[in-house]
């Protein structure tokens, strides 16, 4: 049993303030229902279940892999792991409540904690079943009557309890199976893939990510892509080789999906899920055209921590390109880096202004211009800060993950601020003190960010953590 | 030019002991449309240090993962110790101790969770040894795996195999990522540890001193097939080099009873030969016009030569 004890340790050690956190949580729900005598508190357990479900499933996602399965018994351990959880997250509170007196809808809730545990454990995967819930959420959001009939037909049905069990069976056999399943390993893209659309088959812990058949597809079309801007460029830089070209193939190498058919492909996608989002579930509800714009923007600066973390990964692979490029100077190659990088400024720009576009036009908004504009600006002064910052920035995964969160949510606030001052001062007026404020800001910490990585050694070596 | 011998049949371990630590029969692999492993016959006997040699892309990797049930088969039979494989699973998983090529498992774990986590697992592990190993190999416990450097970790690995102190250890690459130091300490404990009866080692390198060191057998993978399998003394005794050299030089290298491989380098002809015949090698010699000397050949010149 030493094993299953280890198993069920394996969240701490990966997240010991989190899991910490939702084991006292857990505790401090038990006793609530014990020391005020009040049943309903197995809702905050069940809440604490499906956090730690959660854990479990995120810390399952990087420990069980192919090598993990030649520890003797370890299919077996993990089962009895699960039931020793169920036991905990699901059996125990359900007694404690059935002592305490709370009989009512015992079943159905004792379902609902199983439910709640298998979804943690689904979402914590990272499985694409953790999607089951948007069509009853589309369902609510369409049809809102018809959703509270269906949920009160649910609660009084007898069915309903049997129905959710098999549900969160069916679920965890779903979410698992790809795990536990000895597969060969797929070659990686390139570490500065976006994994916004499922582009990279490694979670920034090192875990396979696991992908489907559609995301497959997508990803072979974006490689097919990347591989045809590459043989153009490369069938260009032949005929007439020059700096600029050069610059071209490095970018190429660096983010193979950056060229403009991936760019389109990748506007068309995210935009298509945006619109069926919008019109399952949200075009009955007011929009305010800042929460569109700052969307957009927060969509698109989500680009930039993929890159900071692929540029770790990529460092010892890097050499080749040193080595290829043959640079007079060390101030030389990071000036090319620098240029091959710069790219995702007007590409962030785009993108931007194009899911603001998608948004002015979803929502009938009235003063586009005043959203496009500002999303301009902000985001170029954004996506320069982020740029700048993931260069020289935090390596470690902390302070990467502060950084992204404070870039991404000034950008947010800069761009509510701006839409504001565009609206109290006019346009021509407001516009120029927005790209003031964020130009300036952004091209000056760009600005120092340039000249401090251009005074930096390129380094090779693999990063630690 | 090469033709085969007897010394490098496949067959010539179907005389082996039938106690078997692994047999494979036909084994087929391929990745999407490339066939990596074209039949691989193999038997290795228990008790033995076997040195697995091939190119790079030879398939090294690839028999070793399936030989364990980490990347399915598409046809042929693997036993361990006298059972089938088919994919990890059983009791026999205490018998095996296995260091992938990368070790990136569990970065977030600290080395000493890591050891104990995976010693819940086995029947067996030897906490003295694990604590030594430690201690020798500058593995501090309480650092994070994902701070520790790649021959940090692949010592890590190595320490992990071994300490279930398994009758079986497979080991892919394990001393590429090691300084010259560690690499020397991990040989001289591995076989202190595995030169016991019952016990095999399969290890795939391209580090030829150390195969000399641990004075392995060799076995060669080439072109998806097992070549041979045989200790590195026999064929050092059996097989030799001829060097014929002429001022003229060779178009190219004369053929000769027991020739495995033929080459020219310079003005003289390289003979790999098995069990040569010194009178024929002599008489070929005076006939050509060359003189004649005759070496034996480095491990590293058989991979070359054979490989």
């Amino acid at each position: 049993m030493k094993a299953v004890g280890q198993l069920l340790r394996l969240p701490f050690h990966r997240m010991p303030v989190a899991g910490t956190l939702v084991l006292l949580a857990y505790l401090g729900g038990l006793a609530a229902m014990i020391g005020l005598h009040a049943p309903p508190m197995i809702a905050g357990v069940g809440a604490a279940g499906w956090l730690w479900h959660a854990m479990a499933g995120m810390t399952l996602r990087s420990v069980v892999r192919p090598e993990t399965q030649l520890l003797p018994g370890f299919r077996r351990y993990l089962a009895l792991a699960g039931a020793v959880g169920l036991a905990l997250g699901i059996v125990l509170p359900l007694l404690v409540m059935l002592a305490l007196g709370g009989t009512y809808h015992a079943p159905l809730i004792g379902a609902l904690l199983l439910l709640a545990a298998a979804y943690g454990l689904v979402s914590g995967v990272g499985s694409k079943l953790s999607l089951v819930l948007m069509p009853a959420l589309i369902l609510a959001g369409w049809q809102p009557r018809l959703a509270t009939i269906l949920v009160k037909g649910a609660i009084q049905s007898p069915w309903t309890p049997p129905l959710l069990v098999l549900i969160a069976a069916m679920l965890v056999a779903y979410a698992l199976r790809p795990l536990l399943r000895i597969d060969d390993r797929e070659p990686e893209p390139s570490p500065l893939e976006s994994t916004s659309l499922d582009r990279s088959t490694r979670a920034p812990d090192g875990a396979p990510v696991p992908r489907g058949a559609f995301a497959k597809r997508i990803a072979g079309l974006f490689d097919t892509v990347a591989q045809r801007a590459m043989e153009r460029t490369l069938a260009r830089y032949r005929r007439a080789p020059s700096a600029r070209l050069r610059t071209v193939l490095v970018r190429r190498l660096l983010l193979p999906h950056d060229n403009p058919p991936a760019i389109a492909l990748r506007l068309v996608l995210v935009a298509a899920v945006v619109a069926l989002y919008f019109f399952a579930v949200m075009h009955r509800q007011h929009f305010n055209a800042t929460v569109v714009g700052a969307y957009a923007i927060l969509l698109g600066m989500a680009r930039f921590p993929q890159l900071g973390h692929g540029m770790l990964r990529m460092r010892p692979n890097l050499a080749d390109l040193y080595l290829t490029l043959a640079p007079a100077t060390k101030a030389d190659y990071q000036k090319t880096l620098i240029d091959a990088l710069l790219v995702l400024v007007p590409v962030t720009v785009l993108t931007v202004l194009a899911y603001t576009g998608l948004g002015i036009v979803l929502v009938h908004a009235a003063e586009p211009l005043r959203m496009l504009l500002t999303a301009a600006i902000v985001a170029a002064g954004s996506a320069l800060v982020a740029l700048a910052v993931h260069l020289i920035g935090p390596e470690n995964r902390l302070g990467r993950s502060a950084v992204n969160v404070v870039v991404t949510v000034a950008a947010m606030l800069l761009y509510w601020g701006g839409y504001w001052l565009l609206g109290a001062v006019g346009y021509a007026l407001g516009g120029t003190l927005l790209a003031l404020v964020a130009l300036s800001f952004g091209g000056g910490v760009w600005f120092a960010a340039q000249r401090e990585f251009q005074e930096r050694e390129p380094r090779f070596d693999a990063p630690l953590g | 030019m090469s033709s085969p011998a007897a010394l490098l049949q496949p067959s010539a371990l179907a005389d082996a002991p039938a106690a078997a630590a692994l047999r494979v029969q036909a084994l087929h692999k391929s990745f999407d449309k490339r066939e990596v492993l074209r039949g691989v016959d193999w038997t290795v006997p228990t008790g033995r240090v076997i040195g697995l040699l091939g190119r790079n892309g030879a398939g090294k990797t690839t028999l070793l993962r399936c030989l364990l049930g980490l990347s399915p088969i598409d046809a042929g039979a693997i036993e361990l110790f006298g059972e089938p494989m088919t994919e990890p699973g059983g009791e026999r998983l205490h018998r095996i101790g296995f260091v992938p090529q990368t070790f990136d498992l569990f970065p977030w774990m600290k080395v000493r969770a890591y050891l104990d986590f995976t010693a819940a697992f086995y029947a067996r592990w030897n906490h003295a040894l694990t604590a030594r190993l430690l201690g020798e190999w500058q593995l501090d416990a309480r650092q994070k795996i994902g701070q520790l450097s790649q021959g940090q970790r692949q010592k890590l690995a190595i320490v992990r195999a071994i300490a279930p102190e398994p009758d079986l250890l497979v080991l892919d690459e394990p001393v590429a990522s090691l300084d010259p130091q560690a690499r020397r300490a991990f040989m001289t404990e591995l076989l202190a540890l595995m030169r016991a009866p019952g016990r095999t080692v399969i290890f795939s390198t391209h580090i030829t001193a150390d195969l000399e060191r641990a004075d392995a057998d060799i076995a060669l993978l080439r072109d998806g097939r097992m070549q041979f399998t045989r200790p590195l003394a026999e064929l050092r005794r059996h097989l030799q080099r001829a060097v014929l050299e002429r001022p003229g030089g060779w178009r190219e290298a004369p053929a000769t009873p027991g020739l495995l491989k033929g080459r020219v380098e310079g003005d003289a002809a390289l003979l790999l030969v098995e069990d040569p015949d010194h009178e024929a090698l002599r008489a070929l010699a005076e006939r050509e016009g060359a003189s004649l000397r005759l070496e034996t050949p480095s491990l590293e010149d058989l991979f070359v030569e054979l490989a």
